[in-house]
């Protein structure tokens, strides 16, 4: 099968990484070879698919030992169910530039010739500040971007940003990034659902699973692990797999359409 | 973010603050600078700087020294990496260092301030660069005056006349002083420092100590002002270009500094006077302006020598072309009307 590169983004703290960990373990549960990438500084991506550890990030052992040192083996980490992760890292908040650590982790994934299998998720930092957090949208990199969101207006906003990039980055002749649904990962706010799923027809896009809010996700991460793992027969986990086989079988790929602030919040105050 | 036009429209307005700085920075004896950058960014600066000199005949290697920064220093901040460079500066024999910044690590945020303030031994002094972010080649200029005149105290007044902000990086540097020098001379008044060209670090103290300064160029205002804030120095804003031009200098430098300018006034005239009629050959001439660059000073005293030698400028079958370069004083005019001359008797 032809390799499927997908992005999660979405605003800080709505649940990027743990849908992502969650995502990568039920993917690896159909048999596929699943590397996932986290693109953030804090570095936690891929923590709960490790059992709880942080494994070294690209940027610390190129700042260690220098990149000629370095093989595949020392930056690729097999954690649950053989997901491969990886951790792009970066600097200590307030220094330097994490946006160019993506990018100079992404050439050094592409010289080790680390990019391949089955399905690469990349996992996001919240907002895309800069070129360098655009870096997984462009050159060919993943194609397919989901947008991780609850109901609440400043999460739709973040998401409704990361469109505008979508489209920007779209508008490039060579450019195969392209919108491929809105999860939404849900706070327990009345007619979430329905807000979400409307908000993603209104951008040209679908609500491809609705993760409900419960419990068991922080149980879990208690226990170091993925729902998948830690309670593989919950409900919750077979909204993961149930996420896992929509976006195995997903072909709607879009060009968003951005919506007007005025009109986002009308959105939101139709859906109280 | 520099979003201000730059205050006068020459090709220098779309250069990098970094050579503007070195261009003052490089002009303090024994003194380093260091490029808090890539490599990159001292390289094509030490390479103009050098040819400039050599070109002004002075041969000396420019004392600029790179923090020389790789990619992860930009990924996880480039201060460790400044910190190191002055350690090895620092150790050398160098009464003062000054530290420039480039864009990439005004991008990212490098506190060189902080840097800079810890206790090196010697003084370190934080130069507002930042590239281009930081605005052009005169902001450049201008961010390193101010940074050394804060290096200075206030002192007690002697009867002399600093010059503020020469152009380095101009050819004819030497002689554009030289002319100023002889103008003041002609009012007995000495230059005090050369704020900064071929500046020995110690004598920056004496900053403070002119009656008057005479800044090379309006732009360098904001500079002029600072000085008259923190010393009480009045300053002309230009030097002069031009016949005209050149007397009412004399006159407001007189004034400024209370001296009577009649005599010095007669002096320049009959020099004027004797310039002219030795150009009486070119006379009557048809001839039309170029130069790559014409600011308006030039033109308005090339045009007034143009006038005085009932010379016809503008485009005509017969006109010669008639460089106007930037000139200073009267003898600027005369240099240009050698070149009118060879123009036109071509």
């Amino acid at each position: 099968m032809l390799m499927k590169q997908i992005a999660l983004y979405g605003k800080g703290g709505i649940g990027k990484s743990t849908t992502s960990a969650n995502l990568s373990a039920a993917l690896s549960g159909m048999g596929l070879d699943i590397l996932q990438i986290g693109c953030d500084p804090k570095r936690d991506s891929t923590r709960m698919l490790m059992h709880g550890t942080f494994i070294p990030t690209v940027m610390d052992l190129v700042r260690e030992r220098g990149d000629a040192a370095l093989s595949l083996d020392d930056i690729v980490f097999r954690g649950y169910n053989g997901v491969r992760c990886v951790e792009a890292g970066g600097p200590e908040p307030g220094v330097g530039c994490a946006g160019r650590g993506i990018i100079a982790t992404f050439q050094l994934l592409e010289k080790f010739g680390a990019l391949k299998g089955d399905v690469i998720v990349y996992d996001v930092l919240g907002d895309v500040v800069c070129g360098g957090f655009a870096m997984p949208m462009r050159e060919g990199y993943a194609q397919e971007i989901y947008l991780v969101t609850s109901g609440e207006l400043m999460s739709l906003y973040a998401a409704n940003n990361i469109c505008k990039a979508i489209k920007r980055l779209a508008s490039r002749a060579k450019s195969k990034c392209r919108l491929a649904g809105v999860i939404c990962n849900a706070k327990g706010q009345p007619k979430e659902e329905e807000l979400v799923a409307e908000f993603a027809r209104r951008v040209n896009s679908d609500l491809v699973e609705f993760i409900p809010r419960d419990r068991i996700v922080q149980l879990a991460e208690l226990n170091r692990k993925t729902v998948i793992e830690h309670e593989p027969a919950s409900p919750q986990a077979d909204r993961y797999r149930s996420l896992a086989a929509r976006i195995m079988e997903n072909t709607r790929l879009t060009i968003p359409t951005p919506l007007e602030i005025d009109v986002l919040e009308t959105l939101a105050y139709a859906y109280i | 973010m520099c979003l201000k036009p730059s205050p006068t429209h020459t090709s220098r307005s779309g250069g990098c603050t970094l050579t503007g700085a070195l261009s003052v920075t490089t002009h303090i004896r024994n003194a380093a600078s260091v490029i808090h950058g890539p490599r990159g960014c001292a390289h094509h600066n030490f390479s103009l700087l050098h040819a400039t000199q050599l070109d002004n005949e002075k041969v000396s290697v420019p004392d600029i020294v790179s923090s020389a920064l790789g990619e992860g220093d930009i990924v996880f901040g480039g201060e460790e990496a400044l910190a190191r460079t002055l350690e090895v500066v620092c150790d050398r024999d160098v009464a003062a260092v000054f530290v420039l910044s480039t864009c990439v690590v005004a991008t990212i945020g490098d506190d060189i301030a902080e840097v800079c303030s810890r206790d090196w031994g010697v003084q370190v002094i934080p130069v507002p660069t930042a590239g281009f972010l930081g605005g052009t080649f005169q902001d450049g200029v201008n961010n390193a005056l101010l940074s050394l005149a804060d290096s200075a105290e206030p002192c007690e007044k002697t009867m002399s006349v600093n010059i503020i902000g020469e152009k380095n990086l101009e050819y004819e540097v030497g002689e554009n002083y030289a002319e100023v020098a002889r103008l003041l001379s002609l009012l007995g008044l000495p230059v005090g420092i050369r704020f900064v060209h071929d500046l020995s670090s110690d004598k920056i103290r004496l900053l403070g100590a002119a009656r008057l300064n005479i800044l090379r160029d309006p732009a360098l205002v904001p500079v002029g002002n600072h000085l008259l804030q923190r010393f009480g120095t009045p300053y002309i804003e230009s030097f002069p270009a031009g016949f005209s031009d050149t007397l009412a200098f004399i006159s407001a430098v007189a004034a400024s500094c209370g001296r009577n300018p009649e005599r010095a006034l007669e002096i320049e005239q009959s020099l004027q006077a004797e310039i002219l009629s030795d150009f009486a050959d070119i006379h009557d001439a048809k001839g039309v302006f170029t130069s790559p660059v014409m600011d308006s000073g030039s033109v308005r005293a090339a045009q007034e020598a143009a006038d005085a030698l009932n010379i016809r400028v503008g485009p005509d079958e017969q006109a010669r072309p008639l460089p106007v370069q930037p000139v200073v004083g009267t003898s600027g005019i005369r240099r240009m009307l050698h070149r009118w001359r060879r123009a036109i008797h071509a």
